[in-house]
């Protein structure tokens, strides 16, 4: 059939005019899956659902779905801090969570975000390293935090993020000690140790659009148009953790105060999720 | 057995279809303690024009094994890895002739598996997910394709193994079957059996298919029953 007028279908507009299509749901307050700007997904966690890992955790954002397994080994400790256990996190962005990633190599994004995720570890200074040692100088824990992405539907940080927390407070590691005579760590069957983190942090992440619409918890979709990223991490007494921004246009001193109302808020939430998963 | 199932029993059988947004199909199996997502992208357009066939669609499977996994040690294993792509390998080829690749000429077909729990039987999981997320995805196949293991152990044929009793040595026969027409699409075997024990084992992975396929083909009716309420006008 010959469509005479420059009519579209709705499906049609959106491939074509991509920002077009969203200016247009904005206009009336809304987003194309139907939540206000300022609105979350449906947020959801599974604690302990892998056995084979000494802690684990599934998130679900919205359809942005995250696996996350802590593995514990026995390491040497680094030269310069003979007290300090390490956290490894890596996030892994296969083929399988979206037709955008190539097989291959970890490509940008996923190095960029396992990065970050261990920058965050270390300058809030989540767990106390010293409580992984086992022996000074000789053998301490090692916990190589692996995430999977199963399914990416955008913001990728925030599933990450909750999925590595709730999975290092489910961590249960056996007890460990050193053998001086034959210079073996020897551990208990039972495992019995749990990690005490110093502080929780949480992120939120928005995207900003045409320079001053905040979209909170952006889909793959809206990332992909959006140019501008805001994260903001809060702990739990309130304390600024870290923020960044990524890229495009400068944003005003007004938006990251908009922002950081709306993560304290979000924070609250998220504690009740993961709280109400155990 | 270890795990208190009786020698003919299969481990219990949890399956989901649809249960990712992004494929075009996927499908959640969990076999016992092992579990497997599978993902399915296609029929899309090949990534390499080396990997075009003119007159049929290319199938690419690749497996990946999350570090957790493993029960033991974590072991960061490449996608390279030889035992992955061996494995990727074989269901590949299970896969070929079922697919009804000549209705997608110069396109590709991907399925990506992923293990996020391992307590054996990578095999017969992974065709098991892929046929389910084939389906989901909605490619047409000539049928289901259903795998099981089986094995010897003093005489006695075990029914689906779980990792214990497969590194205890035990010979571990994989079997994937068609299983509404009765035939044999893989055989996979590496240890020693007696020749007069094959049979006995074959044919009980032949019947573990079966249930299986009973387990698959009620979860694909169910499904499609619910989305045929849900997109119902009333």
């Amino acid at each position: 059939m010959v469509k005479n007028s420059l009519a579209f279908e709705a499906e049609t507009f959106r491939k074509i005019q991509p920002q077009e299509y969203l200016r247009r749901f904005i206009q009336g307050n809304i987003r194309p899956d139907g939540r206000s700007l300022s609105q979350f997904r449906p947020t959801t966690v599974n604690q302990s659902c892998i056995t084979t890992t000494n802690g684990s955790s599934m998130v679900r954002i919205g359809n942005t779905t995250v696996v996350c397994g802590i593995k514990a080994e026995v390491a040497t400790p680094k030269f310069n801090s003979p007290l300090e256990g390490y956290l490894v996190p890596n996030i892994d962005l296969s083929p399988i969570c979206s037709p955008k990633f190539k097989p291959g190599p970890p490509g940008e994004l996923a190095q960029v975000l396992s990065e970050n995720l261990n920058n965050l570890l270390k300058s809030a200074s989540v767990l106390d390293l010293t409580s992984l040692c086992i022996k000074e100088g000789i053998a301490v824990w090692v916990l190589y935090i692996d995430l999977v992405c199963v399914n990416y539907d955008g913001n990728i940080y925030d599933a990450s993020v909750i999925g590595m927390i709730t999975a290092l407070t489910n961590v249960k590691l056996p007890e460990a000690t050193f053998e001086e005579s034959s210079g073996l760590v020897k551990a208990t069957e039972e495992l019995s140790v749990t990690l005490k983190l110093q502080r929780i942090p949480y992120s939120v992440t928005v995207a900003l659009f045409d320079g001053q619409h905040l979209l909170v918890d952006p889909t793959e979709v809206e990332e992909s148009i959006t140019s501008e990223q805001i994260t903001i991490v809060f702990d739990e007494v309130g304390q600024l953790c870290s923020i960044w921004k990524i890229g495009g246009l400068p944003s005003s001193p007004e938006h990251l105060k908009q922002c950081m109302n709306i993560a304290r808020e979000r924070y609250k939430q998220i504690s009740m999720i993961v709280k109400s998963s155990i | 057995m270890v795990d208190g199932r009786r020698a003919n029993e299969l481990r219990k059988i949890k399956c989901k279809p649809s249960v990712l947004s992004q494929a075009d199909g996927s499908a959640y199996i969990e076999q016992g303690n092992t579990k497997c997502l599978a993902a399915v992208y296609g029929p899309r357009e090949t990534r390499q024009k080396a990997q075009l066939i003119h007159n049929k669609a290319n199938i690419n499977v690749e497996i990946s094994l999350a570090p957790f996994s493993m029960p033991q040690e974590r072991k960061k294993r490449s996608k390279s890895d030889r035992r992955l792509l061996e494995i990727a390998s074989a269901v590949k080829q299970t896969f070929e002739p079922i697919i009804m690749t000549s209705l997608f000429a110069r396109s590709q077909i991907d399925i990506y598996l992923q293990i996020l729990q391992f307590d054996g039987g990578t095999i017969q999981i992974c065709i098991n997910a892929a046929t389910l997320a084939l389906i989901d995805a909605g490619i047409p196949m000539q049928e289901y394709v259903c795998a099981c293991s089986a094995g010897c152990h003093e005489n006695h044929t075990l029914l689906d193994l779980n990792n214990a009793e497969e590194m205890a040595d035990t010979p571990e026969l994989t079997v994937a079957l068609l299983p509404m027409s009765g035939k044999l699409t893989l055989l996979q075997m590496d240890s020693r059996l007696h020749v007069d024990k094959l049979e006995p084992v074959m044919n009980l992975a032949a019947l573990g298919c079966k249930e299986i396929y009973q387990t698959l083909d009620e979860t694909v009716r169910e499904y499609v029953k619910d989305l045929f309420q849900k997109s119902s006008p009333y």
